[in-house]
């Protein structure tokens, strides 16, 4: 029900906006009937609309005006299907949304690969090929976002702070609530012919561009707003919320990936609304921010996106980081090792990660001064990277490993992230990168980073977790099965392209020179290999949640907080205020322990 | 605590043989290898050696991290039935600063070298004695010769004398676009409102249908027709560039 009022409020918003819009433009006598700017004008009314309609109305803001709020009465299923506040439906909703969103992008990803086959233009025209292109990466840039952040993020971190819920439960159910109409403006730019830009979306090619461009634009700013909404809240919550006892050395390293990227979401998205609005504005209303020929800089453009998009790279991985060292920890039975240099490193990453944006613009035609500190600064940021890979594999180093299936995908994390990082020293190195740029160099290198590392993150947070989020246990085997077989799938996916970029592969084609026919057939029959893995995971997914064996409270034995209660966890999470008492891996010290809470049986 | 002493002895002695191991059949496979394809010009060469070196002090790192990992795999895993924790091992000062040190002189190596030394061996290239306009529009290219006053729009081929320093000045009419000839290693995008320029010589002889690092391809994403923007690329010596000149000349006269 809440979700018709949210479409009609966006429907009655949508109309209202856009009259208005039509209607002052047919009274200052321009043609009064525009697609691309009456929906600018309709913007904010159709998302206002949909979000009173969905329950900002009914849950938050009718006390504003002397109304009784309206109370919230939906148990089960259904709560996933309203504004619920509860940050453990808030965390299962951004899972299932996301995942959804990934696997669509993933279709996307197939018949691109199906097209590239062979080389000329079979199943797709050279159009239709931008448009899924374009959609994959930037459905697999909002699933690298938000996925992670989103789901565990908001599930986890208050049960591992031991907090009863977010610091704002009812602006975290905005936040979520916002990503609907991110689906829809995505979805709109489909059905308008979809944008050729790529999700780099590079002016002027996306000023000149078809209308599907604008909700392109639209789709990040919503987004963007989504994910500054939930990062003040993360902030606020890790910063105010923390158990007694739980200062900050204390922190279980997740919670510390989780509130150092969450900085970084506030900080950085708010450049990469400013470019995508100046796009925007340049389309409807014709300011020339980017028209060279008016005294536009269309280079300005990519500034301002890569000041974000680069720092976003770190807000892709740094969460992954967060659950592969929390994972490789317990699941060595062994403390974290160099705790305080990981720690450090995600620090020192975030306040680098914001002077290193320039590197994806090496062949750009910016000012040759700017090569040589762009270069050096990322060159360094795989110092505090290493930070990370030496406290991986110290703590796995003399571990007791337990090879479940939460350690497989940590492990393989470490081995994809370690090409993916080492073929980013690549990049860095403009006489390297001359060659490199816009091939399929980098686009190993990325997927390497953001699938090898961040989304094999996501699956090992997955079956990490699942026991607590459902009260259910996924099937072992089957578990075992989707990691060697995406894993496998994966690497003999992206390996050849780090070959097919280095042997004039560019990114972004429809078509190629024929020489590279073979690796590309190869590379494909690979692709779907990956895909398919996917299917294991999903009836593993959906009928380990239906008919799973129930699972206990801790079924890895895990010592941090949100392993203490019961699975899922109570609607308080916690029946009596935790108290920490010492680090959270205690392993193999019977004098360390993290809370004197008994677990409950 | 004897036993385990020994062990961790025998352990690295083992991750030691391992790495060197390693190592060194790696060293010899990329003896063996060329991942590079044909490079054709003075700048190919700085990049290819720059990709190369890097390539080289990335192997021991690579090596030694997989060798961890595999090792802890196999050697550390427990048993099915085991309840024991590790011991609480939380971090070990020499490996730390042994690490941070590596990893800074391995970081700041690579920015002087292959970084700073390859943008000097780039720079020195820089002295011209043929300038080409490159004019990108959706979706073709126009080269304009300066010097031999001659102009091919909407080109299909890119005739160049070997041996000849060369500049190209790069621009756009329309989006953003990227010349780019792959088997001379060069790449500038082609911006509206700027002038960009990118400096090499050809140094081998050679066509298209030689080898298909040979040609103008536009890398950087342009719309629609982006896939096949771009141009052969033909290096003549200097006798046939001459008389290509000239022939295309009285073409233009007589057409």
């Amino acid at each position: 029900m809440s979700i018709v009022k949210g479409i009609i409020g966006a429907i009655i918003g949508y109309v209202v906006g856009a009259a208005l819009v039509t209607a002052i433009r047919a009274a200052t006598g321009a043609d009064p009937w525009d697609l691309e700017v009456a929906t600018m004008g309709a913007y904010l009314p159709m998302l206002g609309g949909w979000l009173l309609g969905v329950g900002v109305w009914g849950y938050w803001a009718r006390p504003w005006f002397g109304k009784d709020a309206k109370t919230y009465t939906f148990t089960g299923w259904k709560r996933f299907f309203n504004f619920d506040t509860d940050h453990k439906v808030i965390g299962i909703q951004y899972l299932v949304t996301f995942l959804f969103i990934f696997f669509l992008a993933g279709l996307f990803a197939m018949i691109m690969r199906y097209e590239l086959m062979n080389p000329g233009l079979d199943v797709l025209t050279a159009s239709s090929y931008n448009g899924f292109m374009s959609l994959h990466g930037t459905m697999m840039v909002f699933v690298a976002v938000a996925a992670t952040i989103g789901a565990f993020g908001n599930y986890v971190v208050p049960l591992m702070i031991g907090a009863d819920d977010m610091a704002f439960p009812k602006l975290n159910a905005l936040s979520y609530w916002i990503v609907p109409m991110v689906v829809v403006f995505l979805t709109a730019s489909f059905l308008l012919g979809g944008y050729d830009t790529g999700w780099t979306g590079y002016a002027p090619l996306s000023v000149m561009t078809r209308t599907g461009a604008l909700f392109f634009n639209l789709a990040f700013v919503t987004l963007g707003l989504s994910s500054i909404v939930g990062a003040i809240n993360i902030v606020t919550t890790v910063a105010t919320m923390r158990a007694p006892g739980l200062s900050w050395f204390r922190l279980p390293i997740f919670v510390w990936a989780i509130y150092i990227s969450s900085w970084m979401v506030l900080i950085f998205t708010q450049f990469i609304a400013l470019a995508m609005m100046m796009v925007a504005l340049d389309r409807t209303v014709g300011t020339v921010f980017f028209d060279a020929g008016e005294g536009g800089a269309p280079l300005l453009y990519q500034h301002l996106f890569w000041f974000y998009s680069h720092p976003a790279v770190y807000i892709m991985i740094l969460p992954g980081f967060g659950i592969m060292l929390e994972v490789l920890a317990h699941f060595s039975r062994k403390p974290l090792f160099a705790y305080k240099y990981a720690v450090g490193g995600m620090l020192t990453i975030a306040f680098m990660s914001a002077i290193v944006w320039a590197h994806h613009m090496f062949t750009s035609g910016m000012p040759q001064v700017l090569l040589r500190p762009f270069m050096a600064s990322t060159e360094l940021i795989s110092i505090p990277t290493g930070l990370i890979m030496l406290s991986a594999i110290g703590t796995i180093w003399q571990g007791r490993l337990r090879l479940r299936v939460p350690m497989l995908f940590a492990l393989g994390l470490l081995f994809n992230f370690l090409f993916g990082g080492i073929t980013g020293v690549f990049l860095a190195d403009v006489p390297a990168d001359i060659q490199l740029q816009d091939t399929y160099f980098v686009v190993a290198h990325f997927h390497y980073v953001i699938l090898g590392g961040g989304i094999f993150a996501l699956f090992a947070g997955i079956y990490y977790w699942f026991p607590k989020m459902t009260g259910r246990t996924m099937n072992e085997l089957l578990g075992k099965v989707h990691f060697w077989w995406m894993m496998i799938g994966f690497n003999l996916t992206f390996m050849p392209m780090f070959w097919l970029g280095l042997n004039g592969m560019n990114r972004r084609i429809a078509d190629y020179v024929p020489s590279l026919g073979g690796t590309n057939r190869m590379i494909s029959i690979a692709g779907f290999l990956l895909g398919t893995s996917f299917v294991v995971f999903l009836w593993n997914f959906i009928y380990s949640w239906w008919r799973g064996p129930v699972a206990p409270a801790n079924p890895w034995g895990a010592t941090t907080l949100e392993w203490q209660v019961s699975s899922p966890p109570p609607h308080e999470n916690f029946d009596t205020q935790p108290v920490i008492v010492g680090d959270p891996y205690g392993y193999g010290d019977p004098s360390v322990r993290h809370t004197v809470l008994e677990p409950t049986p | 605590m004897a036993d385990s002493t020994r062990n961790t002895k025998i352990d690295l002695i083992v991750v030691a043989v391992l790495w060197i191991v390693a190592t060194a059949i790696t060293y010899w496979w990329l003896s063996t290898t060329s991942f590079q394809p044909m490079g054709a010009s003075t700048s190919a060469e700085i990049s290819d050696d720059s990709f190369d070196l890097l390539l080289k002090l990335s192997v021991p790192v690579t090596t030694f991290v997989l060798i961890v990992i595999g090792y802890s795999v196999i050697r550390f895993r427990a048993a099915p039935d085991d309840t024991d924790d590790s011991a609480p091992v939380r971090s070990n000062r020499l490996f730390v600063g042994l690490w941070i040190a590596i990893t800074a002189v391995l970081a700041v190596y690579v920015i002087i070298n292959p970084g700073f030394t390859g943008l000097a061996a780039l720079a020195d290239g820089r002295d011209a004695e043929m300038t080409i306009e490159v004019t990108a529009q959706q979706w073709n290219w126009t080269y304009r010769y300066v010097e031999e006053d001659l102009e091919i729009a909407r080109a299909e081929e890119l005739v160049l004398p070997m041996d000849v320093p060369i500049v190209f000045v790069i621009t756009s009419k329309d989006v953003i676009h990227s010349f780019w000839i792959p088997a001379f290693r060069i790449k500038m995008d082609a911006v509206p409102g700027l002038e960009s320029r990118t400096y090499t010589t050809a140094t081998e002889l050679g066509d298209f249908g030689g080898d298909d690092g040979f040609r103008v391809q536009c890398a950087e994403l342009c719309g629609t027709g982006h896939s096949n923007m771009s141009t052969t690329v033909s290096v003549l010596s200097q006798a046939d560039f001459d008389a290509w000149v000239e022939f295309e000349k009285s073409e233009g006269e007589h057409g």
